[in-house]
């Protein structure tokens, strides 16, 4: 994996994996999951990440998803776009071949 | 904690004796390795059943020895993707020929149990109320097998070679 | 082929009926995570970086048309389409939802598949020689004892929780196609002084953090105590192999610490003591299992049908595949065709729905229903009438199967790198997308001759990078994807890993030093020499001067 810089100024959102569907899941501000980046619940830093990743693996600990992490973003062009490419490719789909693209 | 032995909750009659402890003059107890084969001696002249707890590195052959003198063998599964107490189990029954109790414990859940009793456990340690159902569930899962392990169970290839000589007697 | 009998069905069964158990009770919350994640591994079952995958089993890469076909209605029914064959003679679905796999499972093993023990510390599919049966330099079909160890080796109770995975890989050939000296354990089939056919064990092979070529651990072993003497081998291993480190956990650490003389004296003592027991393989058993493997029928054919021959003569594009594609045979009038699945543009090892069907017809009209999935990424028909030839390459060229690059440099090993791993650091598909597009002029391609190129996205090694006569390893630098290089490896008879060639490279930079290390090597090469032979030929020094100058 990617070991990338803490970025910890970033703002930050919080994904996971749908249990069922093994989905990218983002946590929204009302503490649902999307499939939608732009839908994402911000932290403006990761120190306050920490009440949206509670929330996540809470919801992990009820089996709602699976293996939550805060991810860095930017936000210069209004919506969420992850720092680390590793979390673009995860956020956008496969960038080659015939699954390129978000699929579904 | 629920012990299972046949399939079945039974009453725990053994108790875990720390290498401190005074040896009591009645009951079931197990002992460590390092109690076991530091007061071998007075252990084997007790009266009352006696048993060894394996950790997973230890080598089953430093008791083989001592089998005789002894009514159960705990081994232990520190965690359940810990796998050395399988071969440890399969060498004490198959190689070793113990015939005491030989007893699971530690992180033992319900998906290894089938695992656990191929290779020769006989009891459980359980850590959950429905553990005879579920002992008795995850028994059921399969029903066919290939590696010959002294369980018993016929494997597979026995089974096939039988049904061929069974065609060959009747054509 | 082998069949599956009423045992083997019912196995299955029983095992899917069981992940379907181990699924509901994980939905359900009455398994954790935690606890969860070994069993969907022994099932196949992984959380990738966008979605689960499912990685199905193709032992000793046989798989029939029907099967073939089956895989297909799995990419349609349960997935976007398509599948990625990989390294180990397995196929991944990318896309498989978790609460859909038990009902993906049940389709597979209506014809005969599962992806028992595809992952997990456990014995891994049992992999061979994509020519097995039909090569002409094979002493006996390996998949005789691949489809042994299968059966002994699935729900081993003893083995199912090792302190790492463990692979095993079987050659029935001198000319080494299987790679079984960087396996956990490789056996390669051998006659003695007294001309009896066994095996000799090598052990300790892997690639990985840590790449090792295999040691000989037993120079002649007869086959009736094969299993006796894996199961001593597996029990030495779990007993003491490291479980503190995950790094260090494979037996190729153990083998290294102990040293291969004392576990070597290990793995004799403890099969001294099972050797005569059940294990010990009797004749009639062998026999019934060798039954599956016996040569097919095959109706005479023309050696050289004048079809054939005038295609040869009138068509480049066909008498270029054939001088590529197609292999010798050991039975008169026929081929082994290898399809490749390299074509440009395409992430290599994968196929659609449409073209595993396109396949599974081919083979089912040409090669008596048997297809062959290759530890390079490519399918075989491994029984093709030459006099068919012509029409097997138009079929295969309807679907863009009909690549003419076996063995070229556009035949290329990729992992699915980034684009689909958690585990990876660096993209593989786009990388190899860049050098076949560099190098896609066939007559510069041809003029290069064999040349194995394998990328691995990371450290893991899945595409087999310490092996690739130019190896490229994805490595991660400040968040940006770079590619360290290796050259001189090989996974062949001649084994060797690769050595470092210098400092890591940027994508652009890294398909610009494949062109440089390929000029080099034409600049330097005597005639008839490989890359790998004029490697070792000149060593790294002159490769190394041209790529870092240019930088």
């Amino acid at each position: 994996m990617a070991k990338a810089p803490k970025l910890v100024s970033n703002p930050q959102i919080v994904t996971a994996n749908d249990l069922a569907s093994g989905d990218v899941v983002y946590l929204t501000k009302v503490n649902s999951w999307t499939r939608a980046i732009e839908q994402a619940a911000i932290a403006p830093s990761l120190e306050h990440s920490a009440a949206l990743l509670a929330e996540a693996e809470a919801q992990a600990r009820r089996n709602i998803v699976v293996a939550p992490y805060a991810v860095p973003v930017t936000l210069e062009t209004g919506n969420p776009l992850p720092v680390q490419f590793r979390e673009r490719i995860r956020a956008a789909g496969p960038t080659a071949g015939i699954g390129a693209g978000p699929g579904e | 904690m629920p012990l299972i032995k046949n399939g079945e909750v039974v009453p725990e009659d053994w108790g875990y004796l720390s290498d401190e402890a005074p040896l009591p003059s009645t009951g079931a107890v197990f002992v460590s390795l390092a109690r076991w084969q530091a007061e071998r001696d007075t252990l084997r002249g007790r009266n009352q059943p006696i048993g060894v707890v394996l950790p997973n590195d230890a080598d089953p052959k430093a008791i083989a020895d001592d089998l005789p003198h002894l009514s159960a063998i705990a081994l232990v599964f520190p965690k359940y993707t810990d796998g050395r107490a399988y071969s440890q189990a399969r060498l004490l029954r198959e190689r070793y020929g113990f015939s005491g109790q030989l007893r699971a414990t530690g992180n033992v859940l319900r998906d290894q149990l089938l695992f656990m009793h191929r290779s020769g456990f006989d009891a459980y340690e359980i850590a959950r109320p429905d553990a005879a159902e579920v002992f008795r569930a995850a028994l059921a899962e399969m029903t066919l097998f290939h590696q010959p392990t002294g369980d018993g169970r016929a494997t597979i290839l026995q089974q096939r070679l039988a049904r061929r000589l069974d065609n060959r007697s009747a054509a | 082929m082998y069949a599956y009998d009423d045992f083997d069905t019912q196995l299955v069964a029983e095992r899917v009926a069981q992940f379907r158990g181990q699924v509901a009770r994980r939905i359900s919350g009455e398994l954790s995570e935690d606890e969860f994640k070994p069993l969907r591994l022994q099932n196949g079952l992984y959380l990738q970086l966008h979605a689960y995958m499912l990685r199905v089993a193709i032992p000793y890469g046989t798989v029939s048309s029907t099967q073939m076909r089956q895989l297909g209605v799995i990419a349609r029914r349960f997935d976007r389409g398509w599948g990625h064959f990989t390294t180990r003679q397995n196929i991944q679905f990318n896309w498989i939802k978790l609460e859909q796999a038990p009902d993906a499972l049940a389709v597979l093993a209506e014809v005969g598949l599962h992806a028992n023990q595809t992952s997990g510390n456990c014995i891994r599919n049992t992999t061979s020689d994509q020519f097995a049966g039909v090569a002409a330099d094979e002493i006996e079909d390996p998949r005789v004892w691949c489809e042994i160890i299968r059966q002994w080796s699935t729900f081993h109770p003893e083995f199912a929780f090792l302190p790492r995975k463990f692979k095993i890989a079987v050659t029935g050939s001198p000319n080494d196609r299987a790679a079984v000296r960087v396996h956990d354990i490789g056996l390669r089939m051998v006659k003695n002084a007294q001309d009896e056919v066994g095996f000799e064990v090598i052990v300790g092979g892997g690639m990985g953090r840590t790449p090792i070529i295999g040691k000989t651990l037993r120079k002649f072993l007869p086959k009736q105590h094969l299993l006796s003497y894996l199961e001593a081998a597996l029990r030495v291993y779990n007993r003491y192999g490291r479980r503190d480190n995950i790094y260090k956990a494979r037996i190729k650490i153990l083998v290294q610490e102990l040293g291969i003389e004392a576990y070597r004296r290990e793995v004799e003592e403890e099969w001294a003591a099972i050797k005569d027991g059940d294990l010990r393989l009797p004749a009639e058993a062998i026999a019934q299992i060798a039954a599956h493997f016996a040569p097919p029928h095959y109706p005479e054919r023309p050696t050289r049908p004048a079809a054939f021959l005038e295609a040869l003569r009138g068509n480049i594009d066909f008498a270029r595949w054939h001088a590529r594609n197609v292999a010798k045979h050991k039975q008169p009038g026929y081929a082994i065709v290898t399809i490749s699945l390299k074509s440009e543009g395409q992430p290599p090892g994968d196929a659609t729905a449409e073209q595993m069907d396109a396949v599974a017809d081919l083979a089912e009209r040409f090669s008596l229903g048997e297809i062959r999935v290759t530890h390079e990424q490519n399918l075989v028909l491994p029984h093709v009438a030459v006099a068919d030839l012509p029409e097997v390459w138009r079929g295969l060229a309807a679907h863009g199967l009909a690549s003419a690059n076996i063995g070229l440099i556009s035949d290329i090993i990729a992992c699915p790198g980034l684009d689909y791993c958690a585990l990876a650091n660096a993209r593989s598909i786009p990388l190899a997308q860049s050098i076949a597009l560099r190098f896609n002029n066939w007559q510069r391609a041809e003029r290069i001759g064999e040349l194995k190129i394998k990328i691995s996205g990371c450290i893991n090694a899945c595409g087999h990078h310490h092996v690739g006569h130019i190896g490229i390893l994805g490595v991660d630098k400040a968040g940006q994807e770079f590619y360290q290089l290796t050259l001189g490896g090989s996974a062949s008879d001649d084994a060797a890993l690769g050595d470092l060639l210098g400092p890591s490279l940027d994508t652009e930079a890294t398909v610009d030093a494949v062109d440089t290390l390929v000029e080099t090597y034409l600049s330097l090469r005597q005639p008839e020499e490989r890359f790998l032979d004029t490697y070792r030929r000149v060593g790294l020094a002159p490769f190394k001067e041209k790529v870092y100058a240019a930088h």
